[in-house]
């Protein structure tokens, strides 16, 4: 494969992977108006629990520090490590869906440090601060080319998770996430619990991008507390503003062109590791001063703020 | 029980340094009504212009210390007057969000200007001070010090001056406070200079204490938080206590927990506090 | 008497130091069209959050259609029938107006029909029943507009329309007058009558005395928390007590 192909199909990988953690948080923040900030958390928890089930036995000589491995079948991992996305939602839901605006915000943002900083400091379950190497990749043997292959599985994986938002946000559940967003008291007085939704939205995002989590290790092969930060929930909240909250196709075109973004960055033939810092700096300034002017002037939608 | 004693004490240096670091960013969640998570990078701003000016420039360390702390009112007020003032109208959660991007665009600054590694500011050897069986440094002596100065001369410039009282009015009800002749427009001013040179001498602090990263100032913003949550919106001596619990409680629990974990402590602080005790330890509302 | 519709018996509320609501005791029949006045601040709204189940009484217990209140979710209470509006009105303001009223519309197993599209089936009869209370309530020619357009009135008007769709057994007007234009106010007064001629009890807290007294069979007057008057138009007109309490107040 040439290498102009190669970095389309690794920006192909990306951009399904981000799209679909975009469109999930996109439904919990556009549609139902939570602000998770703590996104990366429940990528981590699908990345780490389906590492951890299709993992070998560890090994002294590679010096593993963790102490089980399941050998799974890895459709069976990948869907198990959906549903740990979910009880993980429900772990940290249950405290913070009591609280709204930027209290949420917060309480989101702790619990996805606190989720970083276990995965260093519990090395029995998680390898500690070298994680999981050489993870594995489903059917590597069997497919030509791999690469082709993940792009194929996560492009297919977004266009199901596009559909489904899609699907849902059309339908009276969606007009009633709105109203749980607009006015939260009006909806109890129609006779529908919001918290009830609230979880709800919760749940089913955090198994799309605890799924997403998974193609990400499969893809790197490696899972490291190191790869799961802050920037990663920032990089899709940029995206999805500048994409304009509420609209999923925006929301891809978002993610699209900061995923470009970074892959032309990244291929700049810049040799010393000074231009190479001031690159990365300057790209992170961009990023920031993108956000905020897109924020200061973007268009909201009708009646919001 | 001396290692207990030598901890806390280290603890009360970390407290000290946390309550100047929390206190501009009390102030501004309480007169602009948003928490501003770019706060931290104040602190960066101002420690690596401390470190720059006095290790690459020769340059005294008090000169240099106070040109870092006026870079932080500078870099302050002008994000305040330029970002986030004109959109004080879209709510509290847009301004938290867009105080995320300021984060990114100072990070760039700095690391495009520091680069990465670590940096250490020359301070000239004192011998530590002993209290008994503690020692601590006399660096950390000062960061106390600083610390009551600063303290004290926040509570007295809210109480007891003109524009200390027109703070506190506009940061209880900004349309009162324009209807009884406040001017709201040089209260805001003063309070984002106000916030924003206690951000500066939070990093002067932080530079003092240890060794600097371009990271390590935005690292300190969940602790910031947890002392800002458990104190509440009460008064300034609430976060006093809120500082000191958490310096102290973070360093002694070392005695129990690996350091790795000291952090999943305070992140702790922040949810518990969140959940059962939404008002803090002053127990008010906003 | 059949069993009260209503009932709330030596209910007191504190806020802190401040007794709100102090021992009051309230039924209401089924069938009964109420008005319930006093001056700013004599508990009428805190009576009626206490009512509607939106706060737990601090003494004393509420039945609301043979519930108590104490331990339910307000949610609860609408789905049996308790439908209620707010001082300042409830508007969904990214949704049209006609989504405004479908919010109230029950769908079940939301999320399978979201997915499946069966919701359309039932989304034809739905509209067309938003559309028939969006046109009693004078808003018809509106159902197609952002609810962001609407005046304050209209707004009221708009939430009364998409509490009627839940079809309420007992409905609580809060200020319904409140930003209604002088000339929609009549049209306002006897789309009460009507909803009320269905078998709807109603209960109506009103600063606008001469609207109430003209609409209402029954009159309950607060005043510091405490109940002062039940009776009806006439005997509250003429009721001492209350005309001190108005004077007293700022009325």
């Amino acid at each position: 494969m040439s290498p102009l192909l190669a970095a389309v199909v690794s920006v192909g990988i990306l951009v399904g992977i981000y799209g679909v953690v975009a469109i999930a948080l996109n439904f919990q923040y556009g549609e139902a108006g939570l602000i998770n900030f703590g996104v990366v958390a429940y990528f981590a928890v699908g990345a780490y629990t389906f590492a951890i089930l299709t993992a070998g036995p560890p090994s002294e000589a590679s010096l593993d520090q963790y102490r089980w491995g399941f050998d799974l079948h890895p459709l069976l991992a990948a869907l198990i490590a959906g549903l740990v996305g979910v009880i993980f939602a429900a772990i940290s839901g249950w405290p913070a869906l009591r609280l709204r605006g930027e209290y949420l915000a917060l309480t989101t943002f702790a619990f996805a440090e606190v989720l970083q900083s276990l995965l260093v400091n519990v090395p029995a379950v998680t390898n500690g601060t070298s994680g999981f190497a050489n993870i594995t990749q489903p059917l590597r043997g069997e497919v030509g080319n791999y690469n082709l292959f993940l792009l194929i599985v996560s492009l297919a994986l977004l266009a199901v998770t596009m559909l489904f938002f899609q699907r849902l946000v059309r339908s009276p559940y969606g007009r009633l996430l709105r109203a749980i967003k607009n006015d939260e008291v009006g909806v109890t007085a129609t006779g529908q619990v919001p918290e009830k939704y609230r979880r709800q939205v919760f749940f089913i995002s955090a198994f799309f991008i605890a799924l997403a989590g998974v193609v990400y290790v499969i893809w790197l092969t490696l899972a490291r507390p190191s790869s799961f930060g802050a920037e990663l929930t920032f990089f899709v909240w940029i995206a999805m503003i500048l994409g304009g909250e509420g609209n999923n196709w925006g929301v891809l075109a978002g993610v699209l062109g900061l995923t470009v973004l970074d892959e032309l960055i990244g291929q700049l033939p810049v040799r010393s590791v000074r231009g190479v810092q001031m690159i990365d700096a300057a790209q992170v300034f961009l990023t920031g001063l993108l956000f905020v002017l897109v924020l200061r002037w973007r268009q909201p939608r009708p009646g919001a703020g | 029980m001396n290692s207990f004693l030598q901890l806390a004490a280290l603890g009360v240096a970390q407290g000290s340094f946390l309550l100047i670091a929390s206190l501009g960013f009390s102030l501004t969640r309480r007169v602009e009504g948003f928490l501003n998570i770019a706060h931290a990078q104040y602190l960066s701003v101002s420690a690596f212009v401390t470190f720059f000016l006095n290790n690459s420039m020769g340059i005294h360390f008090v000169v240099a210390a106070l040109a870092g702390v006026l870079a932080a009112v500078a870099v302050g007020f002008l994000f305040g007057k330029v970002v986030y003032e004109p959109i004080r109208r879209l709510g509290p959660a847009v301004l938290l969000i867009t105080s995320v991007g300021v984060v990114y665009m100072l990070e760039g600054i700095i690391e495009a200007v520091i680069g990465t590694g670590s940096f250490l500011v020359t301070l000239p050897r004192i011998a530590p001070v002993r209290f008994g069986p503690i020692a601590i440094t006399f660096y950390q002596v000062m960061v106390v010090a600083v610390a009551i100065l600063v303290t004290a001369g926040t509570a007295w410039f809210l109480q007891r001056t003109r524009i200390g009282t027109a703070i506190r009015i506009t940061s209880l009800d900004r349309n009162l406070g324009a209807s009884r002749g406040v001017d709201v427009r040089q209260a805001a001013n003063a309070s984002w200079v106000l916030s924003s040179a206690l951000a500066g001498v939070g990093g002067v602090a932080l530079a003092v204490l240890g060794a600097l990263t371009t990271t390590k100032g935005f690292e300190q913003i969940l602790i910031i938080l947890a002392v800002a949550l458990l104190a509440g919106v009460g008064s300034i001596w609430s976060l006093v206590v809120s500082a000191l619990a958490i310096g102290v409680a973070r360093e002694v629990s070392l005695l129990w927990i690996g350091a790795g974990f000291r952090d999943i402590i305070a992140f702790g602080i922040v949810i518990l506090v969140l959940i059962f005790m939404p008002n803090g330890i002053s127990g008010r509302t906003e | 008497m059949s069993e009260p519709i209503l009932h709330l018996d030596h209910v007191s509320r504190y806020f802190g130091g401040l007794v709100a609501v102090d021992e009051c005791s309230l039924s209401l029949a089924e069938g009964e069209l109420v008005g319930l006045v006093g001056p700013n601040g004599a508990g009428k709204s805190t009576l009626f959050n206490l009512a509607s189940g939106y706060l737990p009484p601090s003494e004393g217990s509420v039945t609301v259609l043979g519930h108590s209140t104490t331990g339910r979710h307000p949610a609860e209470l609408a789905a049996l029938g308790l439908s209620r509006t707010f001082q300042t009105p409830v508007a969904f303001k990214e949704l049209t107006v006609i989504d405004n009223v479908l919010v109230a519309a029950r769908v079940e197993r939301p999320i399978l029909a979201g997915l499946a599209g069966t919701w359309r089936s039932t989304e034809k009869l739905n509209r067309e029943r938003a559309e028939s209370l969006l046109e009693r309530v004078g808003l018809g020619a509106r159902a197609e507009d952002e609810a962001a357009e609407l005046s304050g009135g209209e707004l009221r008007m708009l939430e009364v329309a998409r509490q009627l769709y839940t079809d309420p057994r007992l409905l609580l007007l809060d200020e319904p007058t409140a930003g209604v234009a002088p000339h929609l106010q009549s049209a306002l007064a006897d789309l009460i009558r009507s909803v009320h001629a269905e078998g709807v009890t109603v209960m109506v807290v009103e600063h606008n005395l001469g609207f109430l007294l003209d609409l209402v069979g029954r009159v309950v007057c607060m005043a510091n928390g405490a109940i002062i008057a039940d009776g009806t138009p006439q005997e509250i007109r003429t009721n001492p007590e209350v005309v001190a309490a108005y004077l007293g107040g700022d009325a």
